[in-house]
């Protein structure tokens, strides 16, 4: 039965919190971030990494959670959706603020994997074209939108985000 | 009333619950828990009869909890609005996919290790996957009273009548033979798949013999009801929650995998049971009709339109729904879409062994737009006229009688058109795109190499803001502090509706947005909707019934008021929380002095089924008059001629939404509908072997949807053209539905803009490389 496959303890910094998780093998990201830890902000659309529903940051960089093993995550800082503002006290991240007023969001299926790969683009380039911003993007299927909102939504947070750092 | 005074309608106000959604505490059905996790086995064979299942392995597998075959579902059928009912499970399977039987077990890997251990000895029946072929009497018959769903459209009807769906009025033979110049072409559509993100989903439990379901609907009351019928229950005693849904297009009504749910559950006594289809099942499960379509065009030397004859096959797979297929010609759309002084429409609806036709964003309209907009082209450039100037001449516009002669058989009333600015639209985009560029149909607008720039231009016109079906229940109360509550029996699927509805009501009741709540999302409120979030219809359908409802409600207030501030009722406005006398605000009471209950008002339409009341729905929209919403698209493509791949440069689209209730979320609908049309244009392929039952577009790396770099700038054309009336009569506030609008023309566009870049015309979907060379090969050899 797979229940006696060996579990293994592993480390990881989630949303800015340590933690200690005991995982199997082949448990995926995903499963643990949405199943171990109720952060089911992050979404599964195809479970093949080409939707991008999925995707988290993983030290900065839009990772596709349903095609990481959770163990290869030792050691290393997982940002999810939860992870970015504070919802709790209301206050939004400059690009969530964004997607809100310039609607960058319909059914908000795919929203999370864009809120944060844009960020992880915004950390790399804080003055993107739309071009760049499409290329950036070009991982996660939105297909309510057309894109153009998404598009309009990340440019005005970067003139948002000019001169201050955000977390 | 004139813009400047309206303080909530024409705001772009964000929908409140975007907050949840950035955050990522927006709880979508996938996000809640369940005991039991459910799987279906499906068929391998596109047309067989299950001669025996034996299922002895699957109960032994540890972790096992049900088992679902056709031999333990009820001996009734599922009735679904539009589609042939079905058996939740059934004998016979007439698709690769169709449904077998099902398995609930603790753990998913389980139900999925399980589905292998199904015995199942199939009788391989002969198939048929041609809608056209597939019509004849002599082909493999899916049902027994034949392929055809023709047009009786019975929600329990059990056989089809063999006869195509005919719109027809004046007389095609003697509009042909005045003609100078017949056109007679055919396209191919292949099927769309709807494709949301969120795939689809339930979660089943039982209490005694109480039904929860959660899933992702856009027709919960349909599910409802649907379900209690199956399984003999009240409807009642089914609750559907529905609040969150990741992406519909058409595809999330009723299904077999929620009665499926349903009935693993009861066998465990009422765990929880989720189903959740993977992406595989989700391509190869349902999508937009393929079609075959001829057109017969005849035109005189000064660009009249005198006769239009088409003949359409919709592939509606195994159980598809007609509203997908020819869909009665979408109240007449595109028939209207020009002046056409005769004119016959066939539409045949046909079962074959492929995918369920499901409606898709536009329903046949895109299809049927690409079809009539290649040979419109095609007459015009025959003509040696500007493809703006042949359809200028050829348009109506407000206040044309539509059509030119009355229908052979009235199933629409013939009318003016109610604000309809077709021609302005189609200059308006016209100009946008730079049509001055157009220098000829086969002389492209640039070319750079093996780079070829051509423009496309198309016209047509869709439903939206129709109140058919059944209306939607919706219930106003004004709370004892002037705030209000609304029971709403519509399904907001994301595109915001829910909050253009808020705004209906603040406006109309003169109090900020935040003071109107909106209760739906739940059947638990019993408010009604037959045919859920669909054609365009939610905000215009909703917001007009609630509007009545409000006035209802002012009514009321108004009788109480009327003896406390010594006035007639008819005097008293009530507004802004408080009831005064019209020009004496001072003269007032305020709502909560006057009020120690609430103040309640329900309105639900007519609630006979639309196909006895047929005509009546109109007059509820515009008195006397026909509404219909003009669309233009125009596209600017740039072909590689070596390669044949065609990359969208520009589309602008053109509509006419009424007035504009959320300008922000109205302009989202149009670029979301051209985005995902564009698709059907040009990436999304479906593919399946038919020798071999295979379906090669199983997932997203081969079924390609438009991502952020395929979608070019998507630009609007918006005329807001508006006819006053009284707040209780017609769209609310003259709003027309917005949500499938912008996507009619789009595949047109872009066959007529791929034409002018190469000489060529493609007549099949997806547009793609090899098709465009293969046109272009073909073009060449008849020239030859």
């Amino acid at each position: 039965m797979p229940e006696t496959i060996t579990q293994k303890v592993i480390h990881m910094v989630v949303n800015g919190k340590d933690r200690e998780i005991e995982v199997r093998p082949n448990e995926l990201l995903v499963d643990v971030l949405r199943e171990r830890l109720g952060l089911t902000g992050t979404k599964i659309g195809c479970e093949a990494g080409e939707c991008g529903a999925c995707t988290v940051l993983i030290n900065g960089k839009p990772t596709l959670s349903c095609l990481t093993l959770a163990i290869e995550c030792e050691g290393k800082e997982i940002l999810t959706i939860e992870g970015i503002g504070d919802a709790a006290k209301g206050e939004l991240h400059p690009l969530q603020k964004a997607f809100v007023e310039h609607y960058g969001v319909q059914c908000g299926f795919c929203t999370p994997a864009m809120i944060l790969t844009a960020k992880a683009l915004l950390d790399k380039n804080p003055n993107p074209v739309d071009e760049e911003i499409r290329e950036a993007i070009n991982g996660v299927i939105c297909r309510c939108t057309g894109y153009m909102q998404i598009v309009e939504s990340i440019l005005a947070a970067t003139e948002e985000m000019k001169g201050s750092v955000h977390e | 009333m004139s813009k400047e005074e309206f303080r909530i309608v024409g705001k772009s106000i964000p929908p409140r619950e975007l907050f949840d959604k950035v955050t990522g505490r927006f709880q979508y059905v996938g996000d809640l828990p369940a005991e039991l996790y459910g799987k279906i086995l499906r068929s391998p064979f596109p047309h067989a009869r299950i001669k025996h299942i034996d299922t002895s392995k699957v109960e032994k597998l540890s972790g096992v909890e049900a088992v679902l075959t056709h031999k333990d579902v009820p001996p009734r059928k599922l009735p679904r609005r539009d589609q042939r009912a079905c058996y939740i499970l059934e004998d016979h399977v007439r698709f690769v996919g169709d449904e077998v039987a099902a398995v609930a077990a603790r753990r998913r890997a389980i139900a999925e290790e399980a589905l292998d251990l199904f015995k199942v000895e199939y009788e391989i029946l002969p198939a048929v996957f041609d809608p056209e072929e597939a019509a004849r009497p002599e082909a493999p018959q899916l049902y027994p009273g034949g392929n055809v769903y023709g047009p009786q459209f019975g929600m329990m009807v059990e056989k089809g009548l063999n006869e195509p769906v005919i719109m027809e009025w004046g007389d095609i033979d003697v509009g042909f033979k005045e003609a100078d110049v017949v056109i007679e072409d055919k396209v191919e559509v292949k099927p769309q798949i709807h494709s949301p993100i969120e795939p689809h989903i339930c979660i089943a439990g039982w209490k005694g013999d109480e039904l929860t379901l959660w899933t992702a609907t856009q027709s919960p009351y349909e599910v409802r009801m649907s379900i209690a019928y199956a399984l003999g229950m009240p409807e009642g005693k089914v609750r559907v929650i529905y609040g969150a849904i990741g992406g519909g297009f058409g595809s999330k009504y009723i299904e077999r995998y929620q009665p499926i749910a349903a009935l693993l559950s009861k066998k465990t006594g009422g765990k929880s049971t989720k189903i959740l289809l993977t992406r595989e099942e989700e391509l190869c499960h349902a999508g937009r009709a393929g079609a075959k379509i001829r057109v017969k065009l005849g035109v005189k030397k000064d660009g009249t339109i005198t006769a239009i004859y088409l003949k359409g096959f919709f592939n509606l797979g195994g159980y598809g729904n007609i509203i997908g297929g020819c869909g009665r010609f979408g109240e007449e759309s595109p028939a209207l879409a020009y002046k056409y002084q005769n004119a016959r429409f066939e539409g045949w609806d046909v079962h074959t062994n492929h995918i369920t036709s499901q409606p898709c964003r536009g329903v046949a309209l895109p299809t049927l737009t690409f079809a009539m907009e290649n040979v419109i082209d095609q007459a015009a450039e025959r003509l040696n006229m500007d493809p703006v100037e042949f359809r200028l001449i050829n348009l109506p516009e407000t206040d044309t009688l539509m059509p030119l002669k009355p229908h052979k058989n009235p199933i629409y009333p013939r009318a003016e058109l109610d604000a309809y600015p077709a021609q302005r639209i189609l200059r308006e985009v016209a100009e946008k795109i730079d049509w001055e560029r157009f220098k000829g149909y086969q002389r492209p607008v640039a070319i750079e190499g093996p780079k070829s720039r051509g423009l496309g231009i198309t016209a047509s016109q869709g439903w939206g803001g129709f109140c058919i079906g059944g209306f939607i229940n919706e219930t106003v109360i004004i709370n004892n502090d002037g705030s209000v509550h609304i029971l709403s029996g519509h399904t907001d699927l994301g595109t915001g509706s829910n909050t253009t509805l808020r705004q209906i009501a603040a406006e109309a009741l003169g109090i900020p947005i935040d003071d109107v709540t909106m209760a739906t999302g739940d059947t638990i409120i019993g408010h009604f909707d037959m045919i859920g979030a669909r054609g365009s219809r939610s905000m215009t359908t909703a917001g007009h019934l609630i509007l009545v409802a409000i006035e209802q409600a002012k009514n009321k207030i108004r009788q109480m008021a009327a003896p406390l501030l010594e006035a007639e009722p008819e005097q008293i406005e009530v507004r802004g929380k408080k009831a005064y006398v019209r020009g004496e605000e001072e003269r007032a009471i305020f709502l909560r002095e006057l009020l120690t209950s609430t103040v309640k008002c329900t309105v639900g339409g007519d609630p006979r089924d639309w196909l006895l009341i047929k005509g009546t729905m109109w007059p509820m929209v515009a008195p006397g008059k026909k509404t219909r919403n003009p669309v233009v698209a125009a596209s600017e493509v740039e072909v590689d001629l070596e390669t044949g791949e065609v990359k969208p440069v520009r589309i602008i689209t053109g509509n006419s939404p009424g007035r504009m209730i959320n300008p922000t979320i109205v302009r989202g609908q149009y670029i979301g509908a051209a985005a995902m049309t564009l698709g059907m244009a040009l990436l999304e392929e479906f593919k399946y072997d038919e020798n071999n039952s295979v379906y090669e577009h199983a997932s997203l790396a081969d079924y390609k949807v438009p991502r952020a770099l395929d979608v070019p700038p998507i630009e609007n054309i918006i005329i807001e053209e508006v006819v006053e009336r009284p707040l209780d009569v017609g769209g609310p506030y003259g709003a027309r539905g917005a949500g499938e609008l912008a996507g009619l023309g789009i595949v047109a566009s872009i066959a007529n803009a791929i034409y002018n870049a190469t000489g060529s015309r493609v007549r099949q979907t997806p547009m793609t490389a090899e098709k465009v060379l293969e046109a272009m090969r073909g073009e060449k050899a008849k020239k030859r």
